[in-house]
């Protein structure tokens, strides 16, 4: 009775446990070491091109100045001059410090390059070479060696180094380049790559979001319609499913349907067995009332609490159905209108006068029977001590929840304030419950919160009393 | 007045007819749904106490077949189920009174008494023409303060036309009102009783409206007169 919450707030909202959240993430556990390899991978063949068509004319210009290396005829000196017969054309060879070099000098054992002939790019610098890689170069006669250096402008070099033995003449022939233009290419594709498949990263991850939300459409649309029965505005679940999720939406379908049977079938039994109970019940006391006999006396004792006992159970059974059946919703103002009826008839000879404010379309979230025994007894109590007035609004709850508030005034005499308490709790355990005034209300208290309602007692503006009700309403 | 119960537990029954037999009352009885059914929609009860859970057809639809026939007897619903939603849909019907089980005859017996008397247009029990003072609570009769010695025949003969005070009722009214079905009715008889009736209350208050039927009127008011 208590259970039933009265917001089942979905797990969706909630980012740990969302069923698009764990999709989303798994795709993208893929999506973005993919995307992340595929981008290095680029970068890396992009890198290794740039540099392969940045080192090949280094290597073409050893060879062109291999092939073109020759006595100096005019050399006077025991040591024999070279000369070159053409010199490379590239026009950058002839710029100072335009970042391309090239010489050929002899290495000392010190490491030093000195220049023989070099480019008149060069000016009147030389071409350093790393300790290593000078060694190198000696180890490996006749192969072009590559290396870093730093430029005469204090440029990052790439060089490239071979070691010609000319005329008996240990001669190294060097081509160099600045190494930033190739860094500056590498460096803006990567960072274009990159962009680009970040973008792209983002744009799958939006499809895939969209799609996991477009593919769970279904689920959503299931939920929403369990959360319409909960609150009573559907009996069962609605609408066509994707054929993995119909038998989910079946099957909720069919336990609904069970558990208003299960619900209906306690309430029935007990009360057959009830009814069935109060006809012998009646005639046994029928049979003893006015009859002197010891017989009569226990008979009438007994026939007496038996009825009680029968009537509690049966209250008992009626209360323990409350509340589970699902997606029942009751209009209020009919109810109303033809319990006033029905009392009118039950009250002829008293000749009431009803002032009725009634909100239309107010729906009531719960049966029809219990809106009904819970107005009823209230109207019943106040026709019952009423003069003549009674005034009846059924409105809208101004709390924070959806609520009808219903309140009952009549003009009789009322009950003294500390009787409130004690009325409203008569009832909850037999053998202090006994037929009469205020019966009616306990009843009512117990159906009110049982449907996580109230009611409350005052002294009514007219004189008697102010019954007041709260009980849930079906919104929207 | 004439009553039909239908119950269809026997010993209920039984003691309902009992006690109507009592108050005063002529009593028929029904056991199932259909017989009490047929029952209402032929004979001119005076009221009628009907179960709701019956064999056969169930109350509310009885006593809905006879509100759309046109029969307009006040019908008491008597029954064990007490929900609020059972007494609107039997007051729906067309109930004019609804008593749940198990009851005091007492409480049978008033409510019953204010059914007949509100049908008939009285406001209370005891009704009182010039003298003549008919108690339908205690079942006595009264001339002028002193009490009068009545069958039980003679007291509903009294008892019915006291409520029709007035009013012409003719000689077959009152057979089908004052005895059950089961009783050998002979319109005779009738004038028998009315013979005796006036020996006990007086000759003048009870008027022949020659080929129409009876009249009870108070004598000093409008002796003769044509009144409705």
């Amino acid at each position: 009775m208590e259970g039933v919450p009265e917001h089942p707030e979905d797990g969706s909202t909630e980012q740990g446990r969302s069923l698009v959240w764990r999709l989303v993430r798994s795709a993208a556990m893929w999506v973005v070491p993919a995307l992340l390899f595929t981008a290095f991978s680029l970068i890396w063949f992009y890198q290794a091109s740039t540099y392969k068509n940045f080192n090949d004319p280094l290597v073409n210009t050893i060879q062109a100045l291999v092939a073109n290396i020759e006595d100096d005829p005019l050399s006077e000196t025991a040591d024999a001059r070279i000369i070159l017969a053409n010199q490379p054309i590239d026009a950058r060879y002839q710029l100072a410090l335009s970042g391309r070099y090239w010489m050929v000098g002899e290495l000392q054992d010190d490491g030093i390059l000195v220049p023989i002939i070099s480019s008149l790019s060069l000016s009147d610098s030389t071409l350093k070479l790393a300790t290593k890689d000078a060694d190198n170069i000696r180890a490996k006669q006749g192969e072009v060696i590559r290396a870093f250096s730093i430029g005469p402008d204090n440029e990052p070099l790439s060089l490239a180094a071979q070691s010609v033995i000319f005329n008996d003449q240990n001669l190294v022939i060097v081509a160099a380049a600045d190494r930033r233009p190739a860094r500056q290419a590498v460096r803006q594709f990567s960072l274009i790559a990159l962009g680009l498949l970040t973008v792209l990263a983002m744009g799958l991850t939006l499809a895939i979001y969209m799609q996991v939300r477009l593919g769970l459409a279904p689920l959503f649309e299931l939920r929403d319609r369990v959360v319409d029965i909960r609150e009573g505005r559907a009996k069962a679940v609605k609408g066509r499913y994707p054929k993995e999720i119909k038998p989910l939406a079946d099957e909720l379908n069919s336990l609904i349907g069970h558990n208003r049977d299960v619900v209906e079938y306690a309430r029935t039994h007990v009360a057959n067995l009830a009814h069935a109970l109060k006809t012998p019940l009646a005639v046994l006391m029928n049979e003893a009332d006015g009859k002197k006999s010891k017989l009569a006396n226990i008979v009438t004792k007994q026939t007496g609490i038996m009825n009680k006992q029968v009537d509690h159970h049966l209250r008992r059974a009626r209360a323990a159905a409350r509340g589970q059946s699902i997606g029942e919703k009751t209009p209020v103002a009919d109810t109303v209108n033809s319990l006033v009826r029905t009392l009118g008839r039950i009250y002829r000879d008293k000749d009431l006068d009803f002032e009725l404010d009634i909100e239309e379309r107010l729906m009531f979230r719960g049966e029809k029977r219990d809106l009904e025994e819970m107005v009823g007894n209230l109207l019943d109590n106040a026709c019952k001590w009423t003069n003549a007035k009674i005034n009846v609004v059924v409105e809208t709850d101004t709390g924070e929840t959806a609520k009808i508030r219903i309140t009952i005034d009549d003009d009789g005499s009322g009950m003294a304030v500390d009787q409130y308490e004690n009325v409203l709790k008569r009832g909850t355990r037999l053998d202090e419950t006994t037929p009469g005034t205020g019966f009616g209300l306990s009843i009512v208290n117990d159906l009110a919160k049982a449907y996580n309602g109230s009611l409350t007692l005052d002294k009514s503006p007219l004189g008697g009393l102010r019954a007041v009700l709260v009980i849930p309403m079906v919104r929207g | 007045m004439r009553i039909l119960i239908v119950e269809d537990d026997p010993d209920l029954g039984r003691q309902l007819s009992e006690a109507l037999g009592d108050a005063g009352y002529a009593v028929d009885k029904a056991t199932d749904g259909e017989e009490g059914h047929f029952l209402g929609d032929t004979e001119p009860y005076d009221a009628v106490v009907l179960d709701l859970g019956l064999p056969v057809i169930d109350g509310i639809s009885i006593l809905q077949k006879w509100r759309a026939d046109g029969k307009d007897f006040p019908v008491l619903i008597l029954t064990a189920r007490d929900q609020w939603s059972e007494k609107v849909a039997g007051f729906d019907a067309g109930a004019d009174d609804y008593l749940t089980k198990p009851f005091h005859t007492e409480e049978l017996l008033a409510r019953l008494r204010a059914l007949v008397r509100r049908a008939a247009g009285h406001t209370t029990d005891t009704i009182d023409i010039g003298g003549l003072t008919v108690d339908n609570r205690a079942g006595r009769a009264f001339v002028d303060g002193s009490p009068i010695k009545l069958t039980s025949h003679e007291f509903r003969l009294l008892s019915y036309m006291a409520m029709h005070v007035d009013k012409v009722i003719s000689r077959t009214e009152l057979v089908e009102h004052i005895y059950d079905q089961d009783f050998d009715r002979d319109s005779n008889t009738i004038e028998v009783f009315i013979g005796r009736l006036r020996r006990k209350i007086g000759v003048n208050r009870i008027e022949t409206v020659r080929g129409l039927g009876y009249r009870l009127v108070d004598p000093e008011e409008d002796p003769g007169g044509e009144k409705t």
